[in-house]
């Protein structure tokens, strides 16, 4: 029994040390030995993009964000659940793309839009989706669902839509 | 390309928009001549036109270049200080400067009467002011004009203007070398977010960063063979450069997203806005890479920030009230950043003196110690983001 705790606790440590991907905030080393928030990503999908022919756009809710805010809040997490659920066991390729409201300046409005690809990247992970099968892209505070100056509209624009690769 | 040529000029408005000038501080050349430049101190120049079988279309030009400079009054002869004249025939301009009797300069320019005109403009400011000019200067923008965002160029006062970018995308967040001859931008062709780089003197254009993720937000650096940009292929949007030759190498680390790179002059640092408090603020760090100290600016949701040529201020966004104006912080001195305008985007001309900024369907440059603000872009559809040579 005490073997086996051992085990356990080494094998905890030993996929801490490797970095699982589950938790927030964990730290990766990345080039230069520098460390990051968030999992790596792997190469593109060869071929596809979000905007592209074979990516499938519209399958699945896109995820709603709160005014300058990149936290997948707990109403839509049953969204990411969703989309895990679906993709994670054949081995798809999903694409989140972030989006903002027009309400910010346009450089930093792109990492925006790109923080909320990556915190719904992080929770697909977390969800069970390999992290090399999901891909990201920002397009800041352009493509926006609803054109109009308004709250209601800005609430739309203000998400993270899933492209599905075929 | 005429039609934009016409729109470029019909647009050239001498007429300036007076912004209710605030405190002025007193403009100190730090490592350049002797003079001191208050809001009253501007230098009467007279200037009656030039001479000669071209000297029309020249006249035109240099006039125009000497209202926009911002060191000079111009006024009638007997009140003038200096006075500036000359002749263009055959493709040479000759430009003469005198204070009374004394000659100030005299010097000789060859090509277009356009270009003879702006380039004896930046001689008069160097010789009268001892600083650069921004006559011969580029200003890159993105414009929707053709139904997508593009990358267009035009000279700093508005004409020539060009499409540069036939994407048919999303091209955007354009970024000129500081002597004009290359451009950097982020393009969406591909279906993400790329970093471009056009070579303006072949046409020839590279795909220069390609990571995973988004890479946007591309900036030259001062030696225009490096580019500091914002990359996501770590899992986070942090602040990279990039050789032009080959080469990455991160530069901040930590919580928060990094984004809006911009160069001190001598390459050494960088300054960016990094949300990690909630909203962005504006953070320096050595280019080498470290960790960011946040510069105290007074305002909350600071972004955009860009660095003086003479390295002593940056301009940069402040949301206030749901509009963007712009602020500018006196790195030297210290204390907190001072409104100067309403716009987005602001971008400092080789003279320290101007900002290029956007305000939708306009883009227009400001006399910072004057508060005088001139549309030189306008017309186009919306207009935005705009990048000035050196």
């Amino acid at each position: 029994m005490r073997f086996h705790s051992i085990t356990i606790l080494t094998a905890a440590a030993l996929l801490g040390l490797t970095g699982c991907a589950n938790k927030k905030n964990k730290q990766y080393a990345g080039i230069d030995g520098d460390y990051v928030n968030g999992t790596p990503l792997g190469e593109r999908p060869a071929g596809a993009n979000f905007l592209g022919a074979n990516v499938q756009r519209g399958l699945y809710a896109p995820v709603q964000f709160a005014f300058d805010s990149s936290s997948v809040a707990p109403d839509q997490e049953s969204k990411v659940v969703a989309v895990a659920d679906a993709l994670k066991g054949n081995g798809r390729t999903v694409i989140v793309a972030g989006f903002t409201d027009e309400r910010g300046t346009e450089e930093y409005n792109r990492s925006l839009g790109d923080k909320r690809a990556l915190a719904v990247r992080e929770a697909l992970i977390a969800k069970g989706m390999q992290a090399n099968n999901v891909q990201t892209v920002s397009f800041g505070k352009e493509m926006p669902v609803d054109s109009a100056s308004n709250d209601a509209a800005w609430a739309k624009n203000r998400r993270a839509e899933f492209g599905v690769v075929k | 390309m005429t039609s934009l040529h016409r729109f470029f000029l019909s647009f050239l408005l001498a007429l300036g928009v007076l912004v209710s000038p605030l405190f002025l501080p007193v403009l100190r050349a730090t490592n350049e001549p002797t003079i001191t430049i208050r809001k009253s101190d501007a230098l009467n120049v007279s200037f009656s036109g030039i001479g000669g079988s071209d000297g029309s279309a020249a006249s035109k030009v240099l006039q125009n270049d000497l209202n926009l400079a911002g060191w000079f009054a111009l006024v009638q002869p007997g009140m003038a200080s200096f006075t500036v004249s000359g002749v263009m025939s055959g493709g040479v301009l000759q430009g003469v400067v005198k204070k009374g009797t004394e000659l100030v300069l005299s010097k000789n320019y060859t090509g277009n009467p356009r270009i003879a005109a702006h380039q004896f403009a930046d001689d008069i400011v160097q010789t009268l002011t001892g600083h650069r000019g921004i006559a011969t200067s580029l200003i890159a923008f993105v414009c929707n004009r053709s139904g997508r965002k593009e990358i267009y160029m035009a000279d700093y006062d508005g004409a020539n203007g060009r499409q540069l970018t036939h994407d048919n995308a999303l091209s955007v967040s354009p970024s000129l070398s500081p002597n004009g001859r290359r451009i950097a931008y982020t393009g969406y062709q591909a279906g993400y977010a790329d970093i471009y780089v056009i070579d303006l003197t072949t046409g020839s254009r590279i795909r220069l960063v390609k990571f995973p993720g988004t890479n946007s937000g591309p900036r030259f650096g001062p030696d225009g063979n490096e580019i500091a940009c914002t990359m996501s292929k770590d899992g986070n949007p942090e602040i990279y450069i990039v050789g032009l030759g080959g080469g990455v190498h991160r530069v901040t680390r930590g919580r928060g997203s990094k984004s809006c790179a911009t160069w001190s002059p001598n390459g050494s640092e960088i300054i960016y806005a990094c949300d990690e408090t909630g909203v962005p603020q504006l953070f320096r760090v050595t280019s080498r890479g470290g960790i960011g100290q946040q510069i105290v600016t007074g305002y909350g949701y600071c972004t955009e920030p860009n660095w003086s040529p003479d390295g002593q201020r940056i301009a940069f966004n402040v949301r206030s009230g749901g509009e963007f104006v712009i602020a500018v912080l006196d790195l030297v001195s210290g204390g907190g950043a001072r409104i100067v305008g309403k716009g987005e985007n602001p971008v400092w001309g080789a003279d320290s003196r101007h900002l290029a900024y956007s305000t939708g369907g306009t883009i227009s440059l400001l006399d910072v110690p004057t508060g005088k603000s001139f549309p030189i872009i306008a017309g186009l559809g919306k207009v935005t983001e705009p990048s000035w040579s050196r």
